[in-house]
């Protein structure tokens, strides 16, 4: 690096610019701006990484949320009612995978199953038969009946063994006709009785979710009740 | 946030900030902004400033950190030639380009002479003959040693001379 001192020639220079070279004098409107700003309370300097880092993680967490592991209930007839509601939910909007008519396709359905149907409703003047398939929830073979009404209400009859732990509480219970009390359940905009029948647990699940609708699934849970028989094949 | 006494004491100095932000960027708009945001910085890191220093030269130096962090940085963003080299990847001690723009015109020789003067030279030339610095804080604003200041100054005299001699035969 070079460190030359300046000669006379650079102190005229030097000079020079210190006399003619023009200065530019700030505008006033500058002055206040400056003061302005000043005054004006600024956001933390903190404040703009952490709303970025709060914005990726809620995206993150949006894009990941069908993926995350939903909450289990606790309640064994919960996850039960759950699991059937979102069988019902599925053939609501895709269909049966395994349609059987009934008679003619017990034997085939005892058989892969295990539940056996020594008397089941086959439809009437509210309530068409749809179809018959084996199901498999909470890791448990089953059994769905699936009905449609007049009105065009999609109804899910799911019969699943009952394992020791399924006991029905004295809560959410409805009595029908002085005769039956099931429990009644409300999950994911669906509405479902519960009851058990010998060792198979039963669930008729609908979208039935208003107080008319459900004066109707009361007698829907009857028609059912009644003309169903299940029993544990093997 | 900086307290008035402070604030008062730094805007005394707003003119020669303004002049020498003028001569960095060449552009009075720019200008403007470079010496707002030199004062909110100022302000804002206030606590920073060791009292019984030289102020005028502490805000020298946050003005030249400022353009040379946005407008620089800019100027390279932008400035990618057809052959797709970068018109910045060229020589530190290189000219000005002649060409100015939509920079406000030169009065003088001297004047359009210093604004084709390379940033480096240009700032030790305004610092020390212009504002009357001493060495040691133009050394400071210019974050190099006080013989590198000394060598610029010469350099840039002497280049200045030549462009002058330039302009006087044309």
């Amino acid at each position: 690096m070079s460190t030359e001192l300046p000669g006379p020639g650079d102190e005229a220079l030097g000079r020079r610019l210190a006399s003619e070279l023009p200065r530019y004098t700030a505008p006033a409107r500058l002055r206040v701006a400056i003061v302005e700003a000043a005054d004006r309370p600024r956001r933390p300097v903190w404040l703009a990484p952490l709303i970025a880092a709060a914005a990726t993680a809620l995206a993150l967490v949006l894009f990941m949320l069908p993926v995350l592991p939903r909450i289990a209930p606790a309640d064994p007839v919960q996850q039960m009612v759950r699991a059937v509601v979102n069988e019902h939910s599925r053939v609501l909007m895709w269909g049966a995978r395994q349609p059987q008519i009934l008679p003619a396709g017990l034997p085939w359905l005892t058989q892969e199953t295990g539940i056996d149907l020594r008397r089941a409703f086959a439809g009437d003047d509210r309530l068409d038969f749809v179809s018959a398939e084996p199901v498999y929830l909470t890791r448990q073979r089953g059994l769905a009946l699936h009905y449609r009404d007049v009105d065009g209400h999609f109804v899910s009859y799911i019969m699943l063994p009952a394992e020791r732990g399924f006991t029905l509480s004295e809560s959410d219970r409805v009595l029908i006709e002085g005769r039956w009390r099931p429990m009644l359940k409300r999950d994911a905009g669906f509405v479902t009785w519960v009851w058990k029948q010998g060792d198979v647990a039963c669930f008729l699940v609908s979208d039935m979710v208003s107080q008319d609708d459900l004066e109707r699934f009361k007698d829907y849970f009857v028609r059912v009740r009644v003309a169903t028989e299940p029993t544990i094949a093997y | 946030m900086a307290d008035l006494e402070f604030q008062r004491e730094a805007l005394q100095h707003l003119d020669a900030l303004y002049n020498f932000a003028m001569y960095l960027s060449r552009n009075p708009p720019e200008a403007d902004d470079l010496v707002q945001e030199t004062y909110l910085r100022a302000f804002r890191f206030s606590h920073r400033f060791q009292p019984g220093t030289h102020l005028r030269a502490w805000l020298f130096q946050i003005l030249r950190n400022t353009f040379l962090t946005f407008y620089r940085l800019r100027e390279r963003e932008t400035a990618v030639a057809e052959d797709g080299v970068p018109d910045w990847d060229v020589p530190m001690f290189h000219d000005t380009s002649t060409d100015e723009g939509g920079a406000l015109e030169a009065h003088t020789d001297l004047e359009r002479a210093m604004r084709r003067l390379p940033e480096e030279f240009r700032t030790v030339l305004l610092l020390a003959e212009v504002e009357g610095l001493p060495l040691e804080e133009v050394a400071r604003v210019m974050a190099c040693p006080v013989g590198t200041v000394k060598s610029r100054i010469f350099r840039a005299k002497e280049r200045l001379r030549v462009m002058l001699k330039d302009y006087g035969t044309k």
